[in-house]
């Protein structure tokens, strides 16, 4: 049974959160022709009687940029005016019943719909005014929120053209325009939202505020399972402002008229926890775990056998790397709120889920997701970890048992500590050479663990490769060519909650295979970029899995870092220069150059990224760069800063003080380049830039100092000067 | 329950709260600002940061009972209209990326060149590197700071 990958993906890899914009064509596509004060040719597009373009967008916006690219996307084909465009959010409902965001899919699975959309209303608005015409619609073309007939000068603003346009059939394959014709898409536009953030305007989850509403602080076990010894209920009660004291699913709820009364309830609640049994879980145990299971077979995601011509592997290098625990930790913490009436139920929540959540939230209250009324807002910070839906049902359970509305608000601490990690894993690879030292053979076997945001969507039994390929990317995606390849994916257990991270599962992988790449060159005495093109020479695509990977692109980007950051020019004692590369789900191809310097003590510094990048068609320059920028910096805090662990079933850290992250004294100087490219839809890119740039950073560390970085965070004490 | 007494973009404020609330609390649930985050409630995020006599500081680190008789300046008070040169310079390099920790970040660059005009490239990383952005906006950020720098002293002289 050979699953498409998308297709899985969409449905199941990411605990159900299907990620492309589903939706019903019937009404999509069909005009509200009830309503003839605006024109409502489908359901992303809106003309009001003054005019405003309200465009509704189905993404979650948690800085990616979405609610810009894919508004741009809709208004040019609609030829609308940029500066009179509104934007509503997308809600479940018959219009749209499978929202999601996640996987860096929203560009490529919107483009089409979106241009096929913006394009019929652009064109029953064109027929519309020929018609009042009386001219050929041919002689008639749209822009800038006016139909212009051309030999007469004569125009008309969409505005006086609504209830005509409205009575027209909706076109099913209206003409899309030709890409030399695109007046924004290509453009460098900025951040639609930026004036509502920088005012202080912008309302994120957080910051919801409904009439009546209490404020709730969840006191959860410190390990899964742990029972309560003792509480101060009394004192607690009698702080003020705290209206109630609820025992809820994941812990124990203090509910006040304030978040500060529920913050110092739960404080002075004091709960105690029963201490965790032995064998409760420990990432260091783990760790052992995932480095023996690494040695197991485990199930093959790709085999390819050598030719007969290629001679026998006469030696062998081999490695194991290993990849802790990370939290996603946003700036904004989990919060939902839920206010709860007889078997209805509205929700405001920063999500990336909302089908989901809101499938989820009928289920937990005994009702029907219609009843369920879900409104998302802006999200400070996603990264995967909201489209887990905890929070939200926490906030629904209190809303029923209080009988009011309520915030579920998590502290810093709960949020480090209860999050859906990005697992641990190990790999283990080995290369082997032929007796002429040129490379042969190439394994990678993955021993990580899926994700429980939800039960596992197959059960053992029934995976298949596709099933295990969308759970190591970048393990069976092997770009290069070489002439025996056998990468596995090893499951072990993991009792504590995990799931996607930014770039899903890819990073670990992507830091492995690209780390090891550059033993291998140094085995060889190959320079390591000279050694990827080389390896990238041979057929100019390639299958893995479902994905067709273009060396081509790959070769180009790496071409263009060489060049611009002067690889191969001399460097200062303690300083180094590393590369590395990645073609993320077959889309989007990133290569960087970067520059450290390792002081005496083993600080690493990262001074400077070049990055070439082709994503295919470039909706909005700007937001390519700014997601390179962004997962760069994500990756540097991956590589030198913090890293979760576990002792006694229990993440330790609980604030930026011990979960390290960048800041901008660690930001380097980032120089990106955009590869005009071949494609004609565009390729996601807020998780590309993630994967490649830890091996970057490490093999820069290995040319300045000899030290192969194997295991993260990269810590100082194992790269001091003579050490 | 105290009636404490404050200003808050220039209007004069009483609150009816506990004396060990946080100021952050007080802005966005009693005064309904909540262009002030909150992010860790620690003192090690920069969300909640706002002015006082120009100096950013942390509205997360300051009870109720020291914000008494106090003057501060949240970020929807910085400007009605995005006017202000850091909220100029935000837009024209487009710094934000979700937006979350921006206005902290708007307000702390506002502190470092209310002491700094013309800051060094290490004085403003020094000053803004106590602050947390995980979308990662440093490189524009900089570039924000130098750049609202040059429009203040365009505006002064």
């Amino acid at each position: 049974m050979i699953t498409s990958r998308r297709a899985f993906l969409k449905t199941a890899a990411l605990g159900g959160a299907s990620l492309v914009i589903a939706f019903d064509d019937k009404r999509l596509f069909g005009a509200d022709k009830n309503d003839t004060a605006q024109f409502k040719p489908n359901g992303w597009i809106r003309i009001g009687a003054d005019g405003t373009v309200t465009l509704t967008i189905g993404k979650s916006e948690m800085g990616q940029g979405v609610r810009t690219s894919l508004a741009m996307i809709l208004a040019d084909e609609l030829e609308a005016d940029w500066s009179r465009i509104k934007l509503v959010q997308a809600s479940p409902g018959p219009d749209f019943k499978r929202l999601g965001t996640g996987g860096s899919f929203s560009l490529g699975g919107s483009w089409k719909i979106l241009r096929q959309s913006g394009a019929a209303a652009r064109e029953m608005l064109i027929a519309a005014a020929a018609a009042r015409w009386k001219v050929d619609r041919a002689t008639c073309s749209a822009a800038n929120g006016s139909i212009v007939h051309t030999p007469s000068a004569r125009q008309l603003a969409y505005a006086d053209l609504l209830s005509d346009a409205a009575k027209l059939p909706v076109p099913t394959d209206p003409p899309l325009k030709k890409p030399g014709d695109f007046r924004l898409i290509g453009k460098p536009t900025k951040r639609i939202d930026g004036r509502d953030i920088v005012t202080g305007a912008a309302r994120y989850g957080i910051d919801t505020k409904i009439p009546g509403m209490l404020y709730a602080s969840i006191e959860r076990p410190p390990w899964a399972g742990a029972k309560v010894k003792s509480t101060q209920e009394e004192k607690a009660k009698k702080v003020r402002g705290v209206r109630q004291i609820v025992p809820c699913t994941n812990g124990i709820a203090i509910v006040a008229e304030s978040t500060w009364a529920a913050l110092k309830g739960r404080a002075t609640l004091a709960v105690e926890w029963e201490d965790p049994p032995k064998e409760a879980f420990d990432s260091e145990a783990h760790s052992k775990r995932l480095e023996a299971a690494s040695r197991e077979k485990g199930f093959i995601t790709r085999k390819d056998e050598a030719p007969a011509v290629t001679s026998a592997v006469a030696r062998t290098i081999e490695a194991t790397y290993h990849y802790p625990f990370y939290a996603h930790a946003p700036v904004e913490t989990m919060s939902c709120v839920a206010d709860v009436r007889g078997d209805r139920c509205t929700i405001w929540v920063p999500t990336q889920a909302p089908n989901s959540l809101q499938e989820a939230v009928a289920h937990s209250l005994g009702t029907t997701p219609e009843k369920v009324e879900v409104f998302v807002t802006l999200i400070g910070g996603g990264f995967g970890r909201r489209l887990a839906v905890d929070y939200a049902l926490e906030a629904a359970e209190l809303s029923r048992a209080i009988k009011a509305p309520v915030q579920v608000l998590w502290s810093r601490g709960d949020d480090m500590k209860h999050g859906h990690f990005q697992a641990a894993s190990a790999h283990r690879l080995s290369a082997g050479f032929d007796s002429a030292g040129a490379l042969v053979a190439w394994q990678h076997t993955k021993a990580g663990s899926l994700h429980n945001l939800e039960k596992l969507p197959r059960p053992e039994a029934v995976r298949d490769a596709g099933y295990y390929q969308d759970l190591s990317w970048g393990v069976y995606d092997v770009p290069y060519a070489i002439p025996a390849i056998e990468t596995r994916y090893v499951t072990v257990d993991l009792p504590v909650r995990h799931g996607p991270w930014r770039a899903v599962f890819a990073p670990s992988s992507v830091f492995a295979r690209e780390a090891f790449l550059d033993e291998v060159a140094h085995e060889c005495a190959a320079d390591p970029l000279a050694f990827r093109l080389e390896l990238l020479k041979g057929a100019d695509q390639v299958k893995a899995g479902s994905l067709t990977i273009d060396r081509r692109r790959l070769r180009r980007v790496l071409e263009v870092v060489r060049e611009k950051s002067s690889w191969g020019a001399a460097v200062a004692a303690r300083h180094g220069r590393g590369v590395a590369c990645n073609v993320y789900d077959g889309d989007t191809h990133i290569a960087y150059v970067v520059d450290v310097a390792v002081n005496n003590v083993g600080n690493v510094r990262v001074e400077r990224v070049i990055a070439a990048v082709d994503c295919g068609l470039v909706v909005n320059p700007i937001g390519v760069e700014q997601q390179i920028e962004g997962g760069i910096i994500w990756g540097i805090s991956s590589a030198l800063l913090g890293e979760i662990t576990f002792r006694g079933g229990t993440a330790q850290q609980s604030t930026y003080a011990d979960y390290g992250v960048a800041r901008m004294r660690d930001t380097p100087s980032i120089e990106v380049h955009i590869i005009p490219s071949a494609a004609t839809s565009p390729f996601g890119m807020g998780e590309p830039p993630v994967p490649p740039i830890v091996p970057a950073i490490a093999n820069a560390i290995f040319a300045a100092t000899g030290k192969r970085i194997r295991r993260l965070p990269i810590r100082p004490e194992d790269l001091k000067a003579n050490g | 329950m105290s009636e404490i007494r404050l200003t808050v973009n220039d209007k004069k404020r009483v609150v009816d709260v506990d004396e060990d609330t946080p100021l952050v609390w007080i802005l966005r649930d009693t005064l309904a600002l909540t262009g002030t985050k909150f992010g860790c409630g620690v003192g090690v995020c920069g969300s909640c940061t706002i002015l006082e006599n120009g100096k950013a500081v942390r509205s997360c680190q300051i009870p109720a009972s020291e914000a008494k008789e106090r003057a501060f300046v949240t970020i929807e008070g910085l400007s009605p209209d995005a006017s202000h040169p850091c909220q100029r310079a935000w837009l024209e390099e487009d710094v934000a990326q979700c937006g979350f920790c921006q206005p902290g970040m708007i307000l702390t660059a506002c502190g470092l060149l209310h002491d700094q005009p013309d800051p060094s490239d290490e004085a403003i990383d020094a000053a803004m590197s106590d602050s947390v952005c995980r979308c990662g906006t440093y490189p524009r950020m900089r570039k924000a700071i130098r750049r609202a720098a040059a429009l203040m002293r365009e505006k002064k002289a």
